[in-house]
């Protein structure tokens, strides 16, 4: 009898899996399934050329009798491929000895020098964050504080500066807990899994959900992130235009039934005992602060707690007053509910104290607070996965409610791909996962990632919607280019800054922007985004902080914005700001990004709020923007430093103008410009207000 | 006619001038296609321009305000019939007992719609009023609960209400922002600012919180003792220095250039806009500023008539947040919290009302009275109650509400709504007013026609006239 059941289930999984694989067999010649085949570079011939990259276009613009725009001028191609591979513009000695270098590939010198820069894995960072959804909290009501998550997103700047083959990349951030144990960044790398928003709330919260939650987070990345597809669609249904079946989904998502969140320990026994003792003694420099704030607060609490236990029923009285031992078990209830009614809460003191008391229990908290700043670091941990020993079943959700399961489905890969089979055991699922999404017979993971690369130097990708690469993105406009790109990033060993130096050192980019609809092969208009432009600010002003690196950043919150930090508790501290100011000045990417409070001069300028994958930026332009950018005190110190800056060089005005165009705009003044500074210092203009100016201009926001 | 203008003329004087003319006007022309805040048409005809959403923060509970249940009186301390099912709420489990309204309920207006005592002044304005008291929504939890009534999701990074209405509908104001927001002082609500951000939709969308007084945008003014006069000639030398750097073409870049200008003009006009002084004495007496229980929440009400008067379009305000004490969120006594909580938002509430129809702005301005859930009828802590999603009251007036009506039922316990509408017909039936089609508001993100109400709400018939 057993088996006629087991039988009867095995027909019917069966009987789904086919109708599942009769459904996705049509839809299999979408252009994005088919294998990458490498194709011959086009033998068009034009003095235009430089990399194959060109050839491709110029191909496809001649049979359409277009010709691609003029050629950049020299500085303004170096402060175009310098704020591109490094999110900063170059120094005036980098423009002058660019400009002085006549001799055959200068340009490919500054590329190969840029490509080489520390600054240059900063900048992929920034746009992998995006890709990846990466924010410093957990999002949600807590939102607290991911105090360990920094590790990974310096493990994304460092494999970009170390060169580390996409490959291994990919199979790190999926996987590097099982493939490589024993290599601390293969175990941060794991974080990528957990980048996603979380939500922690404590009551009845239905724990099955949640896990739900995460599961959905940890599925929904690997099809916006490494395959193109919107995989996430079909979690309630069977992707409306893609051939995902719901099925799909649900086995995707069982790659990860056994994969739970874990901070890893990154440090010896020693080191704890170390912690230990350190936390004892903060807590004892704590202690006596504490317990004189306790003391004041007393008096208040009880005369509080008195007036409001006279106000509650008799028989809530009567139960509180009862010694614990002795209550009745409707006694104990009632004495519970008691508590909670005259339960005295922080405000209720803080409106009851005495002015003195007041001044002093405020003086108390600050105290308070200040020791907190020398509170030990917490020990080193890496923010990344673990496997459970079982590996929880999984089941196909209707309407993707984790109430309405269907039938259980074993792990598996978007069987539209023919992909090969995932092993059951719980540790070895990510694995296969990774190994499959880097293999040759993986079409999309190549074509997607050189869709990244060129839509992120050239402003528009080949394909232009690169988390979608399924029925309702858009077409490869260039269809051999792409696949040439992602033969080539696998022929070279998954190297991301040989194709980063294909497209840089191609014609095609170092075209002028000149007037035209958006196209894959025309450079674009392009702002700079949200941290390069502070960055950039910083750069320029003289008071950048380069360390590379390191636990995220607070710096200075405006009032108005610490106002929008939630609590219920007391609202001193939320913010505690790193004492030493140099740390302000760090680059924008290591600045704390909380989840519900974010930081206004980036999130006006479009800095993406993390919350889903951003695959490009928006660029929206109004006036909080301008309000920022001319009136914040972050841009008003800076416009100070900068003439700080004109002014220990300079002994002339002219000397002071001409540096400030070369550091902000890597240029010299025009005469036309020469006059209008000139005008404006002789109606009382200064030069901080000069700076400021100049700070704001067009030129400086934008990439030539 | 942008003071930029007017400073190039001035600066190229001679018979250059005309040619700078046509070349401004042409920039000017190509700026206002790029603006995204331009003013846009209604998809059909609808009386409602502007929305203020009076957001209660924590949850009020519908059946101690606007959802009278009688039969929880006669079963006060017992437990809920087994029949309703069983009810999970964040921290109790059901099992508690039934606890009576403290408050009485009265009939009121022509309408004849009941209101409870906590509202005397509320109650005077049922005749402009529907009630809609059978919504729900998904979740027991504050935070997701909010992201669902703000965004349509209970997950963060939907863009919120006003962020697709300002996407949709652009604002005809030039000189304040399009989507303004004003938190409680003391605290912002749990779901924080994503419940006014713009998602994935550009950050011109998201909204702009304002406060009373001298800076009540961020960033607003220029540094300490920074003149007007100062502030324009830096701002004249960065146009003219912009104005070399911009092709007639580049729309992007006139529009960065107007978005200073309107930047400049919001340094005047936000002051002016937030400045109650000019207000009369008995709009100051309406809306309870001389009461210290009403001032600070009343102040918020008559800035959101002024806000609307200048041509904002979404007005959010919400009221409670931070401390427990500023919430609705009335676990344990609830008398005391619902008591103080109404005694603050009642009467500026009510003055909101009459004052936007008196100036006949009421036909035009869509209000909404709502929060995130109400409140169970179940007891907690003994004398409070816990959230309650399954079924709860909001309200809407004016902006083409067809008033004096009460639609939908809970239970007779009020805990379960009856054939409820989601959240998702709470939006579609806010767009009909507005003149929007629900399905032609759509943003492509991440190979998805987003929209605010997803596949589709239906718009609660009744509700406009």
């Amino acid at each position: 009898m057993r088996w006629f059941y087991i039988c009867l289930l095995a027909a019917a999984a069966a009987a789904w899996n086919s109708a599942d694989d009769a459904w996705v067999a049509p839809r299999k010649n979408w252009w994005a399934f088919k294998k990458v085949v490498r194709p011959e570079v086009p033998a068009v011939r034009d003095p235009w050329l430089r990399t194959p990259v060109d050839a491709f276009v110029l191909e496809q613009l001649s049979a359409k009798a277009q010709r691609p725009a003029p050629p950049l001028d020299k500085a303004r191609l170096i402060r175009r491929v310098t704020l591109d591979l490094t999110g900063m513009p170059p120094s005036p000695a980098e423009v002058e000895a660019f400009l002085a270098d006549r001799a055959p590939g200068a340009y490919e010198r500054v590329v190969d020098r840029l490509l080489q820069s520390p600054h240059y894995g900063e900048r992929w960072a920034v746009k992998w964050l995006d890709v990846v959804r990466y924010a410093d909290t957990n999002g949600y009501e807590g939102d607290a504080e991911r105090i360990h998550a920094w590790r990974y997103r310096d493990y994304v700047v460092g494999a970009f500066n170390q060169g580390k083959p996409f490959d291994r990349f990919v199979r790190e951030q999926i996987a590097g807990d099982e493939l490589y144990p024993g290599d601390t960044d293969a175990l941060i790398a794991t974080g990528f899994n957990r980048a996603g928003p979380l939500h922690v709330v404590g009551g009845n919260t239905d724990k099955e959900e949640i896990r739900q939650d995460v599961l959905n987070e940890m599925t929904g990345a690997i099809g916006s992130v490494y395959l193109g597809l919107t995989i996430g669609c079909a979690r309630c249904h069977n992707h409306k235009f893609d051939p995902i079946p719901q099925s799909d989904f649900y086995r995707l998502q069982a790659v990860f039934a056994a994969t739970d969140s874990k901070d890893h320990p990154l440090s010896g026994a020693d080191s704890k005992k170390q912690y230990d003792e350190a936390v004892k003694a903060h807590k004892e420099r704590l202690k006596p602060v504490q317990d004189e704030i306790a003391a004041i607060e007393k008096p208040y609490r009880e005369r509080l707690r008195a007036a409001k236990l006279a106000k509650l029923e008799p028989r809530l009285v009567e139960a509180v007053n009862t010694a614990k031992g002795k209550r009745s078990e409707e006694q104990q209830r009632l004495a519970k509910e008691a508590e909670a009614q005259a339960k005295v809460s922080w405000d209720d003191v803080v409106n009851a104290l005495a002015p003195d008391d007041r001044t002093r229990r405020a003086a108390l908290r600050q105290r308070m607070h200040t020791i907190n700043y020398e509170q030990p670091d917490p020990l080193p941990a890496a923010f990344a996965v673990a496997n459970q020993e079982k590996a929880p079943e999984t089941h196909i959700l209707k309407v993707g409610n984790h109430k309405m399961k269907l039938d259980r489905v074993d792990p598996g890969l978007p069987r539209v791909l023919d992909p090969p089979s995932v092993p059951m055991a719980p540790a070895g699922r990510r694995q296969a996962l990774a190994s499959w999404l880097v293999s040759p017979d993986n079409p999309l993971t190549p074509r997607v990632m050189v869709n990244r690369i060129w839509q992120l130097r050239l402003g528009t990708g080949i394909v232009a919607t690169p988390n979608d690469f399924g029925v309702l993105g858009a077409r490869p406009a260039n269809p051999k280019l792409l696949d040439w790109l992602a033969a080539e990033l696998v022929s070279s060993g998954w190297d991301i800054r040989h194709i980063d130096r294909l497209i840089v050192t191609s014609a095609v980019y170092q075209q002028q922007v000149v007037q035209g609809e958006a196209a894959y092969w025309r450079t674009q208009r392009r702002r700079l985004e949200a941290e390069f432009l502070r960055d950039s600010v910083l750069a320029v002003s003289g008071a950048l902080n380069r360390t590379l690196g390191g636990p995220s950043i607070k710096t200075p919150l405006e009032p108005e914005i610490y106002d929008l930090i939630f609590t219920e508790g007391e609202p001193d501290n939320l913010w505690p700001v790193n004492r030493d100011p140099a740390q302000h000045n760090r680059r924008s990417l290591y600045l704390l990004n909380k989840r519900t409070v974010r930081l206004p001069f980036l999130a006006n300028f479009d800095q993406p709020d993390n919350m889903t994958s951003c695959a490009i930026r928006s660029t929206s332009t109004h006036a909080l923007q301008a309000l920022s950018l001319m009136n914040s005190d972050f841009m008003q110190q800076q416009a100070q430093h900068f003439a700080a800056r004109l002014d220990s060089a300079c002994r002339s005005n002219d000397c002071r103008l001409r540096l400030a165009y070369s550091l902000a705009l890597s240029r010299a003044p025009s005469a036309q410009e020469t006059a209008m500074a000139t005008g404006f210092f002789s109606k009382g203009g200064n030069w901080p207000d000069f700076c400021l100016a100049l700070l704001n201009r067009n030129e400086f926001v934008y990439v030539p | 006619m942008s003071l930029s203008r007017r400073d190039i003329l001035s600066v190229c004087g001679n018979g250059f001038g005309a040619l700078a003319l046509n070349w401004m006007a042409a920039r000017d022309a190509s700026a206002a296609r790029a603006n995204p805040l331009a003013p846009k048409a209604q998809h059909f005809p609808a009386k409602a321009k502007s929305v203020i959403f009076l957001f209660m923060v924590g949850g009020p509970s519908h059946i101690d305000t606007f959802d009278p249940k009688p039969l929880l009186a006669n079963y006060d301390g017992q437990k809920l019939p087994e029949s309703f099912g069983k009810v999970i709420s964040q921290f109790t489990d059901g099992s508690t007992p039934i606890l009576r309204s403290p408050w009485r309920f009265q009939q009121h207006g022509q309408c004849g719609a009941a209101v409870s005592e906590l509202f005397p002044n509320v109650a005077r304005c049922v005749d402009d009023i529907c009630f809609v008291r059978n919504f729900h929504t998904e979740s027991v939890v504050h935070a997701p609960a909010m992201y669902q009534v703000m965004s349509g999701r209970i997950l963060m990074g939907h863009p919120s209400i006003g962020s697709w209405v300002t996407y949709g509908l652009g604002t005809p104001s030039e000189n304040l922002p399009a989507y303004v927001v004003m938190p409680q002082p003391e605290g912002t609500p749990e779901g924080g600012t994503p419940m006014w951000g713009s998602g994935f939709l550009p950050a011109v969308y998201q909204g702009t919180t304002l406060r009373p007084g001298a800076k009540p945008i961020l960033h607003l003014q220029p540094g300490a003792g920074v003149s007007v006069e100062r502030q324009r000639a830096r701002l004249d030398l960065l146009q003219r220095m912009n104005d070399l750097d911009t092709p007639e073409w580049d729309q992007e870049m006139a529009a960065r250039i107007s978005s200073y200008e309107l930047a400049f003009r919001m340094q005047s006009h936000a002051p002016e806009a937030v400045d109650l002084s000019k207000e009369t004495e008995s709009t100051r007496r309406l809306y309870g500023l001389g009461e210290p229980l009403t001032k600070e929440f009343g102040t918020r009400c008559l800035l959101a008539r002024r806000f609307v008067e200048r041509g904002v379009r979404f007005v959010q305000i919400y009221h409670g947040g931070g401390p427990l004490t500023f919430q609705w969120d009335a676990h344990d006594n609830l008398k005391t919290n619902h008591e103080r909580m109404c005694g603050m938002s009642d009467r500026p509430v009510a003055a909101l009302l009459t004052d936007l129809k008196q100036r006949g702005l009421l036909d035009s301005t869509l209000v909404i009275w709502g929060s995130e859930f109400g409140r169970l009828p179940m007891s907690q802590s003994g004398n409070g109650r816990d959230h309650n999603p399954y079924g709860f009251t909001m309200w809407f007036a004016g902006g083409g509400v067809k008033g004096g009506q009460t639609l939908g039922a809970t239970d007779d316990f009020g805990l379960r709504a009856v054939d409820g509408w989601h959240m998702r017909d709470f939006h579609a039936t806010i767009l009909q007013a507005l003149g929007v089609d629900q399905h032609k508001l759509w943003y492509l993100h991440n190979g998805r026609h987003e929209k605010l109400t997803d596949f589709g709400g239906r718009v609660i018939p009744g509700v406009i006239a």
